[in-house]
């Protein structure tokens, strides 16, 4: 679990889209929790660092699996010196520091975990914490946001509706081609031809997304991909190496997005 | 010794007017693999599947050679319909087969992009721009392209004035695609343009009648790869409505060509080798007409309903289900109307002998899965202690908090699967042919029925078995193997022995009957199983795009509803038309028939793993 982020530092880079950063804003003054939805590298993460930084909010993340407990959240007793101390979970810290908590990935988390979620996302606003008997009121500052793909595994895994419930949700996707432009120049200083040539490929390769990929390509590939051209390799194998490969495993599958890289990075 | 000297020169002269590079040649064959997603990353319409083209006639002038050995006067090019994507068989037209290669992958973009208005010079020179102008990497590839074609292309200045000016229109919409071309008027037809599509591509209507002839092919000997790719060019003729075909009195050969349409009396018998396609190959043309006979001797079709007595019994007087147009791109309502039946003839009987070693394998198989135990902590009791909670209470304990009766043990409790699993058979008249040795595709499916079903027993998990056929929208019949209510025993056992192949596959209403039944089932997870051979087709407009549509479709609608739909083919062409239904992980294509019981059971132990 994350230390929090000095609020003192410049907001790290993110391009709007559209209303997100307001509604986000709006969301916090009026102490709504906050769910994000979209696919896999699309920004989701990103944003919610602007956001905590914008607002001068230390942001504690939490990246959801299927152990992730309650205690994981809350926090536990440990041992020390033949005593037991108290230790507080992300949730507890973000709490007590009236900063933002968020739960990456949300559905990977197991169900009974989520539930210790309910009491702080509704009008009460507090977590109780069984083992200490502690009773924590959430601090005006304080905003919960959870984020989750639901284009992955979408049938196997979803949120429970009671919990979906007490969110605003925010849909993201991939930025429009523009601002995409912009976030590759941005983020890693890439001639404005490539990068521009990054995006139309970005886009050739999301028709394919459902009928030959899993997963479509995105924004954060596409600055590997322009970060290892900035490295001085060349366009072909930089694209292979960020974009085809991490999309298949499958040797015709790799030759035919080699063959459609092709049509903006030729091998010479 | 003349037939052998003639037939030296005219080899001898043939190659010498052939103006392509065998050698060098690629086949498409080499790329089918990639074009199809290729063509959909271009913005091709991911519904369309990959043909080969044949040979048209273009008209144009000839060289002197190519006239004394009477060869070049048909071109194979490119073009893109409702239905297909057409690429020709093989290219050769460079000494370079990486430069043939790109040719191929040049052509996809071309085809892909949106036809712009204009005449056939511009509309080629337009989208050729637009390709150039969105893949600069293209450009490059163009120019090495353009340069050879160039030098292929006959010289205007030694042309009649008329076409020195249509060919110096071309060459210059090929040297700069970006500047509009005036087409001037074309008294003797150019020499095609290899790297253009298709002036004047075959329609749609011409198109379906020969994928309907294709699609309804269920001889036992499957036509190889290559043949089923090639795409005809075809016209609709009135049959001739004269009872009898003429006779013929005098030398036919001078007076026809094989492609010209008349009613003649021949010999139904079919020989084993090709002379049909390799004529077929010759032609320019084929002309399709309705006819009352079928030429194929082993085309059985049953298209009258059965008589009552023979027919399985009907459960009821069927349900309405909608069918979607993708023309309208709407639902029509009460469109089909589906009848669940119970197999006639079916008695009580036990697992066949033959089938009893691998049932018994695979029952301990899906036995060990069924529980699917894991380790909970946190028990009231169980075989281990749960170390990390003893510690956790002992210091709670210490600090003042304990709660009453911890639970302080680790235990493997049985897992708490919920799972229904709908499998879906096709029993198709197309599915009583041939693969191999292991029979028919029926009997596969039988087999695999009948195996997965004792897997599925084993397991404990909620199952039903069904099979579908069709004969128009009024009759999708929906035999009831096994339901989920019913006990998996020697009467369902008979049930699934007594399956028959018949009739068509209306793939669609089927998929939809299934996904309410499913849905009905008390399951967190349900899985669609569809068992297949081949594309949905029936007798009415349903096939080609259309039915692959509907059934799209179907699929979706049962995806929405969360369920988890999964096909199971032994067509070797699904590749084409699959990821379109299902997605690129929702369908695998079995290889070898005789393999598909083992690939469903371990199918099944993947998704409930």
């Amino acid at each position: 679990m994350n230390a929090p982020a000095p609020a003192a530092v410049a907001a790290p880079f993110y391009q709007a889209q559209g209303d997100e950063c307001r509604l986000f804003e709006a969301a916090w003054q009026q102490q709504l929790p906050v769910l994000i939805k979209g696919p896999t590298g699309c920004g989701k993460t990103r944003f919610v660092a602007h956001m905590a930084a914008r607002l001068g909010l230390p942001l504690i993340t939490v990246s959801c699996h299927d152990d992730l407990s309650a205690a994981d959240l809350v926090g536990r007793h440990l041992i020390g010196d033949g005593q037991t101390v108290w230790c507080d979970g992300p949730l507890t810290r973000a709490l007590r520091q009236g900063g933002i908590c968020y739960l990456d990935e949300v559905v990977e988390a197991r169900k009974d975990t989520t539930v210790v979620l309910h009491p702080l996302t509704d009008d009460r606003r507090m977590l109780p914490i069984e083992r200490t008997g502690e009773l924590l009121e959430a601090p005006p500052s304080f905003m919960l946001v959870v984020s989750y793909n639901p284009g992955y595994q979408h049938v196997l895994k979803t949120l429970k509706p009671s919990t979906r419930q007490r969110f605003v949700a925010m849909t993201f996707d991939f930025p429009a081609p523009d601002v995409e432009l912009a976030v590759l120049l941005q983020e890693t200083g890439i001639a404005e031809s490539q990068a521009r040539q990054l995006v139309t490929l970005a886009g050739q390769l999301r028709r394919l997304t459902g009928y030959d990929l899993d997963e479509s390509v995105s924004t954060r590939l596409l600055v590997y991909a322009a970060k290892l051209m900035m490295s001085g390799m060349s366009p072909q194998l930089a694209c292979r190496t960020a974009l085809a490969e991490p999309l298949s495993d499958e040797a015709d599958t790799i030759a035919a997005l080699m063959a459609v890289i092709d049509t903006q990075f030729p091998a010479r | 010794m003349e037939d052998i000297v003639g037939g030296w020169w005219d080899k001898l002269v043939r190659r010498a007017a052939y103006r392509g590079h065998p050698a060098a040649a690629v086949e498409l064959e080499s790329i089918a693999a990639q074009a199809p997603l290729f063509f959909r990353a271009m913005g091709g319409d991911p519904a369309l599947v990959l043909r080969s083209t044949v040979g048209t006639e273009h008209g144009a002038r000839r060289r002197l050679l190519e006239r004394l050995a009477g060869t070049g006067t048909k071109v194979e090019l490119a073009w893109c319909d409702s239905q297909a994507f057409y690429l020709p068989d093989k290219l050769d037209l460079y000494p370079d087969a990486a430069l043939n290669r790109q040719l191929y992958f040049w052509l996809m973009a071309l085809a892909a992009a949106p036809v712009p208005p204009g005449d056939w010079l511009n509309r080629n020179r337009a989208a050729t721009a637009a390709c150039l102008a969105a893949m600069p990497g293209l450009a490059l590839v163009y120019q090495r392209l353009v340069a050879g074609l160039l030098s292929m292309r006959p010289d205007p200045a030694r042309l009649p004035a008329a076409e020195a000016a249509v060919e110096r229109a071309i060459q210059a919409a090929l040297r700069q695609p970006d500047i509009e071309q005036i087409l001037p008027p074309i008294t003797q037809p150019p020499l095609p343009v290899p790297l253009w599509l298709h002036p004047e591509p075959p329609t749609v209507d011409q198109a379906g009648a020969a994928a309907q002839s294709e699609a309804q092919n269920p001889q036992g000997k499957p036509p190889d790869q290559r043949s089923r790719r090639r795409r005809y060019r075809a016209q609709r003729v009135a049959q001739d409505e004269r009872k009898n075909g003429m006779l013929l009195v005098f030398r036919a050969e001078s007076l026809f060509t094989w492609d010209e349409y008349v009613k003649v009396n021949r010999h139904t018998e079919e020989d084993d080798d090709n002379n049909g396609e390799a004529a077929a190959e010759d032609m320019n043309r084929l002309s399709i007409a309705q006819d009352a006979d079928t030429k194929s001797s082993k085309l059985k079709f049953d298209l009258d309903l059965p008589a009552a007595a023979y027919d399985d019994s009907p459960l009821g007087p069927g349900l309405k289900l909608p069918e979607w147009n993708w023309k309208q791109q709407k639902l029509v309502e009460d469109h089909c109307i589906i009848k669940p039946m119970l197999p006639r003839d079916a008695h009580p009987a036990a697992l066949p002998d033959r089938l009893q070693p691998l049932a018994r394998r695979l029952r301990r198989q899906f036995q060990a899965l069924a529980p699917e135990r894991v380790r909970r902590s946190g028990e009231a009791s169980g075989p281990d202690i749960d170390i990390d909670r003893v510690i956790r209470f002992m210091s709670e304990r210490m600090s003042g908090v304990a709660i009453a009766e911890p639970a302080l043990y680790q235990a493997w409790p049985p897992g708490e699967r919920s799972l229904a699993c709908l499998t879906l058979a096709d029993l198709s008249l197309s599915t009583e042919s041939w693969v191999g040795e292991s029979g028919r595709v029926i009997d596969v499916i039988r087999d695999s029925l009948l195996l997965f079903a004792e897997a599925l027993s084993a397991s404990g998990d909620a199952f039903g078995l069904y099979g579908f056929s069709s004969i128009r929208r009024q009759e999708v019949r929906l035999q009831v193997l096994k339901d989920f209510a019913e006990r998996y025993d020697d009467n369902t056992r008979g049930r699934i022995i007594a399956i028959r192949p018949g009739y068509y596959t209306r793939m669609g209403a089927a998929i939809r009957q299934s996904s309410r039944i499913l849905l009905q089932q008390p399951a967190a997870r349900r899985l669609l199983l569809i068992i297949s051979d081949g594309k949905p087709n029936d007798l009415d407009h349903y096939e080609g795009r259309y039915g692959i549509e509907d059934t799209r479709q179907a699929i979706l609608e049962a995806r929405r509803d969360g369920l988890l739909p999964f096909c199971v083919t032994v067509d070797r062409e699904a590749g084409d038309y699959l990821p379109h239904l299902f997605g690129h992980r929702g369908y695998v294509v079995v290889q070898q028939a005789q393999t598909l019981p083992q690939v469903l059971t371990r199918l099944y132990a993947g998704f409930t793993r």
